[in-house]
């Protein structure tokens, strides 16, 4: 009886595991595109390049502005994934994103639970989440 | 007589060594994924350090952006480890110190202090579901206010970076320094927490929302149930904390433990794990912000990352061997150093006013 009492709502589990597994999965893809940077010349921006200007203070836009000319204003990472440091923001941006999957997923088990305030709870949390990751609130 | 003490102590010494090794091997067996990092880890590192192609500028030789790169790693596993500990974000310790004692701009800092606040969170959000420490329920509830915080919080932090250069740099590192003092001070005095509160009434929209639960409390033996109360009023107070996390560029863990603590009444364990797993969906929200703009510098943020990853697992399993009261002893020193020179160059950067403090 007490032991079912305490069982951990399903919809919990995958809503926590997949944000570790996403995390762990993503962390191997930082590792290699970082390693990839330092001992391969195939990067977008040079590692001395980005520290470099980092360490002096420069802000984004003096910093961007000797790359493109402009801020990125988006997931430029997308076009160089073969590249060391498109591949290490690729794998932080997908780490991050492993919150989006999981309360979606979530929220479809505690719609099928026949949760659905928590259901719609969750879904909510997942489209403004989304909201950012689409950089759909304009900036700058 | 000295024979038998010598003994005795030999014996405490193996005792203590076997202990060592016995937490090793628990880790290592029952966390393998972790050990598998470590390794690549370390592989990676020297592997970049043996044949880096990377050239020198004339701010920083080659050598050095490896030790950046490395050093940041491990003071990252530190600060995670620190900040489970102490049951905080990570980034309250990151963004105030770099914010404080280098040039960098503030910007890529709190992009940066984001990834540092949230991935203790994220990667602890498995274990406290698991262990139903942190409520699906609360969770999901205060998840939509924090969120729409937290995104309102970082379109405003590059808003007001853009519109306002250096003087708004300063406003930054002014403000933020005032809020380290109030951080500091709700450690010191532990925000009048509560173990287990019990709330004298309950509101009727707490009770229709259904805020409540039960998990196993080890120390007392026993089932704990408990129920959150006003609701409402902790919708508003998240709506805040994520604007202020957004902001920042940390997670303010301490905030949300005392408002889900002290004002939603739910028992401190509860309201620990909670605000652990809202940091991280409410950073979560306000990093892509950061992201599409730009100044998330991947090649600086991904050993923070990798840190915060490492340091997140090993600290939970390291908890109870270290006496947390040390440790928020170690960060409220730190939390007040940082402050005061955030003040002090926030005072410079907004009205000019030049105080020689702390070199």
């Amino acid at each position: 009886m007490e032991d079912n009492k305490l069982k951990a709502p399903f919809a919990g589990l995958v809503y926590g595991q997949i944000i570790y597994w996403g995390v762990m999965f993503a962390s191997l893809i930082v590792i290699i595109g970082s390693v990839m940077a330092f001992i391969t010349r195939n990067n977008y921006v040079p590692v001395s390049y980005w520290l470099s200007l980092v360490w002096a203070g420069k802000s984004p836009s003096q910093i961007w502005s000797g790359i493109t000319g402009s801020l990125p204003m988006g997931h430029w990472y997308f076009s160089h994934l073969m590249t060391g440091d498109g591949l290490a923001a690729f794998g932080i941006s997908l780490a991050v994103f492993s919150v989006v999957p999981a309360l979606f997923l979530s929220s479809a088990v505690l719609f099928k639970d026949g949760d659905k305030l928590y259901g719609s709870l969750a879904l909510i949390c997942g489209i403004i989440v989304l909201t950012g990751v689409l950089g759909l609130i304009p900036i700058g | 007589m000295s024979g038998a003490i010598e003994k005795k102590g030999e014996d405490g010494k193996q005792r203590a060594r076997r202990k060592r090794r016995g937490i090793f091997t628990r880790l290592v067996s029952s966390v393998p994924e972790l050990t598998i990092l470590i390794l690549l880890l370390v592989g990676g590192y020297t592997v970049m350090a043996v044949f880096s192609k990377v050239q020198g500028t004339q701010i920083l030789d080659p050598f050095s952006i490896w030790l950046i790169i490395v050093g940041s790693f491990l003071i990252s596993t530190a600060i995670a480890i620190i900040a489970v500990i102490a049951g905080i974000g990570g980034g309250v310790i990151f963004t105030p110190i770099m914010l404080g004692f280098t040039s960098m701009d503030s910007l890529i800092i709190r992009a940066t202090g984001l990834v540092v606040a949230m991935f203790g969170g994220l990667i602890s959000s498995g274990p406290f579901m698991k262990s139903r420490l942190a409520n699906l329920r609360v969770v999901f509830f205060c998840g939509v206010p924090i969120t729409i915080g937290a995104l309102a919080g970082s379109v405003c932090a590059i808003y007001l970076h853009d519109a306002l250069g250096a003087v708004g740099d300063g406003m930054v590192r002014l403000s933020l320094g005032i809020l380290m003092l109030v951080i500091a001070w709700f450690l010191f005095t532990g925000g009048g927490k509560t173990e287990y509160p019990e709330p004298d009434r309950i509101d009727p929209l707490s009770k229709k929302l259904g805020l409540e639960g039960s998990y196993w409390e080890g120390s007392l033996g026993k089932v704990v149930d408990y129920q959150l109360v006003r609701a409402l009023p902790g919708a508003f107070i998240f709506i805040f904390l994520g604007f202020v996390g957004g902001f920042f560029g940390m997670g303010g863990g301490a905030f949300l433990t005392a408002t889900l603590n002290l004002v939603m009444m739910a028992p401190v364990k509860i309201a620990a794990a909670c605000s652990g797993v809202l940091l991280a969906i409410s950073d979560a929200t306000a990093i892509w912000t950061y992201i599409t703009y730009g100044a998330l510098v991947a090649i600086l943020a991904a050993p923070w990352m990798l840190g915060h990853v490492v340091g997140g697992i090993l600290g939970a399993h390291l908890l109870i061997r270290i006496r947390a009261g040390f440790v928020r002893k170690i960060l409220i020193f730190i939390l007040i150093l940082s402050s005061v020179k955030l003040i002090a160059r926030g005072l410079e950067g907004t009205f000019g006013i030049h105080i020689p403090i702390l070199g």
